[in-house]
């Protein structure tokens, strides 16, 4: 029995109009943004769903949904088959992949384009060049985007011995096709560099099953920021602002703002032409990321591209008025962006607390089970993106991720005071959170001066 | 627990927008997916092709095309292919054979149901022929017994072994008795070159049946057969509705004739290659420099 694509290609029926049908390969939050935005074009949802989210809200919500398979996310999320199966067969024009899952897989976006559905989100080549660590920082040091200095990979521990000399101590051994802060490994001295570069070596074979690697300059202390971008299909480019997110804990991100309290308008103006140089030069289309390390001195280097919608949009969307999702669309659609660089102004300030189902208490152990009671918090530009409600019981085989409360004010030290009292109102009972450890950070001196660093949740112990 | 309708569905139409969308939209390829047929995966053609054709989940052979399967064993770039103009004709004027050999050509992308040429195996030359399924099931008609009888004579001249892969419904009936003669023919070709003390080993894949286990099929020096495969000459459930007793289970099955002695091992895919050479180099192949 074979499966077919169809014989004529799958589109959007004039040439002016978006996608009449999207499936959603994703779950929790993000799938509820992306069909908020759906909704709202007029535009029908379907919604793939493992065994464990049956009862998801996004589920409900959607107009058509499919079980494509057991909890695990291998056996249903990441199911590359079982996903094209049900678009095809539910005659969706087009996949959001959302973020994380298969939002940045090469093959999968190349296998929607054989399948004659629209991936929203860039091409796979650009995915499969990005998604290569050292290929990326190659392209972008070609592009004129200062880039930490670093080596190119390195195949023997001789080498890397060679290459961290030019380099110099302390530096980072880091896994080309890495991700998730997982294949790196800080090195203090040569005495470490041997073990550290088969210890690197081995977790990328294991988590990405290419264990070659590079070594790069480590920068401490540094802060995170990161640029959002959006392309069309037309060659338009435009810059949406910066976010800062140095609050992070074993690489995960915890709070995100924008603007960054660290980037001066100067320095945004070159982080933006940087950006928009690289954007093109890359030949990229849709909404993307990339991500600096800023250095003390002002000066800012290429750390990754992240091709795809990052958790912290939110933030962006706050302070710009663009809703990136539906952009997302449009531009997968093939419209071409309805504003240009100079339209973009960034107004106020937004932050983003991410609510983790995990219990800092407990060394940030994970936690799940039912909500017995749930209060969302409101009032004037309050965000709170969930896919919880009242009596839904948390799974435990995926993200702990499970809300974002975002504000949005005039200044930051409105915007920081307006996420206290929201904070204050989230009521999460049945399962431990860590909102009490985000009032913490909101009111740690350092993050208030906005003079925070990477560092800053190491420091805190 | 959330209801299926519980929320209200949105009147918004689909947005209007100004512009005019002028990138390119997604185009359709061919196929892309298969089933397996034991498992019920969904498995990319890419991913089944890397694996051999074997499904990555739960080991199930899948038909291998003729090319696919040269590739497999010869080694690189050593395959020269004879007698590809040699291609059946419809000398009984059966009625839509033409279109049916037409559409056979065209799903498989060969001329004939059979390839054959010579090659290197493990750097030890040889004659080789592989059948191809996607050909109205490898079926033997005039032109594909006349193939196999000029490879085998040809290699009878020049000395060399025979490596034969089947699959094959039969004789194919829309020559009628002339492709039943092809069974005495390709018999007599395999004779001679036996007789000239050349070695003949014959791979049965699945499905092998009718006139051509009849014949070449099973008339290797060394036979072997791929895990699973179906070999007989009637099928089963012919057999079971003329004899009207059940059949026993795996019956015709290479494990079932391993076990019988008709078939002499049985070697899975990735190590086909390894030992089509082993058993070349012991019958006295020596590698070509």
């Amino acid at each position: 029995m074979a499966l077919r694509a169809p014989s004529s290609p799958v589109v959007a029926k004039t040439p002016n109009q978006l996608f009449g049908k999207i499936l959603i390969a994703n779950r929790g939050e993000i799938a509820l943004r992306i069909q908020r935005a759906c909704r709202e074009l007029g535009i029908k949802t379907v919604v793939v769903h493992s065994e464990a989210d049956r009862d998801a809200l996004h589920v409900s919500l959607a107009d058509e949904s499919i079980c494509i398979g057991p909890a695990r996310a291998k056996d249903s999320y990441l199911n590359m088959s079982a996903i094209l199966c049900a678009a095809t067969v539910t005659g969706a024009e087009a996949i959001h992949p959302g973020y994380g899952l298969l939002a940045e897989n090469a093959r999968f976006a190349g296998l929607c384009r054989e399948c004659g559905v629209a991936f929203i989100g860039p091409s796979a080549e650009v995915l499969a060049r990005m998604g290569d660590k050292n290929e990326a920082r190659r392209a972008m040091r070609d592009a004129g985007v200062p880039v930490i200095p670093g080596s190119s990979v390195v195949p023997t521990p001789e080498a890397a011995r060679e290459a961290a000399r030019e380099v110099g101590y302390p530096l980072l051994v880091k896994a080309r096709a890495g991700g998730g802060g997982r294949g790196i490994r800080l090195v203090e001295s040569e005495a470490e560099l041997e073990h550290a570069y088969h210890a690197a070596c081995a977790e990328a074979q294991s988590a990405f099953g290419d264990g070659a690697v590079y070594i790069e300059k480590y920068l401490n202390p540094v802060k995170h920021i990161e640029v959002q971008l959006l392309c069309d299909h037309h060659g338009n480019v435009v810059c949406l602002g910066e976010r800062e997110c140095s609050v992070q804990r074993r690489n995960q991100k915890l709070v995100e703002e924008s603007p960054s309290p660290a980037v001066t308008p100067e320095l945004r103006s070159r982080l933006t032409e940087v950006c928009a140089r690289a954007a093109k030069a890359v030949g990229y289309a849709n909404a993307g990321t990339i991500e600096f390390l800023l250095d003390r001195d002002g000066s800012f280097y290429f750390m990754e591209m992240n091709t795809r919608l990052q958790v912290e949009h939110p933030v962006t969307e706050m302070v710009t008025g663009v809703d990136l999702v539906k952009w997302q669309i449009r531009v997968a659609a093939g419209l071409p962006l309805s504003f240009s660089q100079e339209d973009i102004a960034l107004q106020g300030c937004a932050i983003e607390c991410r609510i983790n189902a995990e219990n800092p208490a407990l060394g940030f152990c994970p936690s799940g089970g039912r909500v017995t009671l749930l209060h969302v918090p409101g009032g004037p530009w309050v965000r709170m993106d969930t896919a919880l409600y009242q009596d839904y019981v948390v799974p435990p085989y995926y993200d702990s991720m499970i809300a974002k409360l975002i504000v949005h004010a005039k200044t930051r030290e409105e915007a920081l005071r307006k996420m206290q009292a929201a904070l204050c109102e989230l009521v999460i009972e049945g399962v431990a959170h860590n909102g009490e450890l985000q009032m913490e950070i909101l009111s740690d001196e350092r993050f208030c001066s906005g003079s925070y660093t990477t560092d800053f949740m190491t420091k805190r112990g | 627990m959330l209801g299926k309708g519980i929320f209200k569905k949105p009147k918004n139409t689909l947005e209007a927008s100004p512009f005019e969308a002028t990138a390119k939209k997604p185009g359709a390829s061919g196929e892309v997916c298969v089933k397996c047929p034991a498992c019920r995966t969904a498995l990319f053609l890419g991913d089944l092709a890397a694996n051999g054709r074997i499904c990555p989940r739960c080991g199930a052979y899948f038909r291998m095309g003729a090319r696919e399967r040269l590739d497999s064993v010869c080694d690189a770039d050593s395959f020269e292919e004879l007698f590809s103009g040699v291609v059946s004709g419809d000398p009984l004027r059966f009625p839509d054979y033409e279109n049916k050999l037409a559409q056979a050509r065209a799903r498989s992308g060969e001329p004939e149901a059979v390839v054959c040429g010579t090659a290197r195996l493990g750097g030890v030359p040889m004659a080789i022929f592989a059948m191809e399924p996607e050909f109205m099931l490898g079926s033997m008609g005039a032109a594909l017994g006349e193939k196999v009888t000029l490879l085998f004579e040809q290699a009878t001249l020049n000395r060399l072994p025979v490596v034969g892969f089947t699959v094959s419904g039969g004789a194919r009936m829309q020559e009628g008795i002339l492709s039943l003669m092809q069974m005495a023919k390709t018999s007599g070709a395999v004779r001679r070159h036996g007789d000239a003390g050349l070695l003949y080993i014959c791979v049965l894949t699945d499905p092998t049946t009718g006139g051509v286990t009849a014949s070449f099929a099973m008339q290797g020096d060394i036979t072997l057969a791929e895990p699973g495969a179906l070999v007989g000459f009637a099928g089963p459930r012919v057999i079971e509705q003329t004899m009207r007793q059940k059949l026993p289970e795996r019956f015709q099955r290479a494990e079932f004739l391993l076990e019988k002695g008709f078939v002499d091992a049985i070697v899975g895919r990735r190590e086909m290659k390894q030992t089509l050479s082993l058993l070349l180099r012991l019958h006295g192949g020596e590698a070509a420099v």
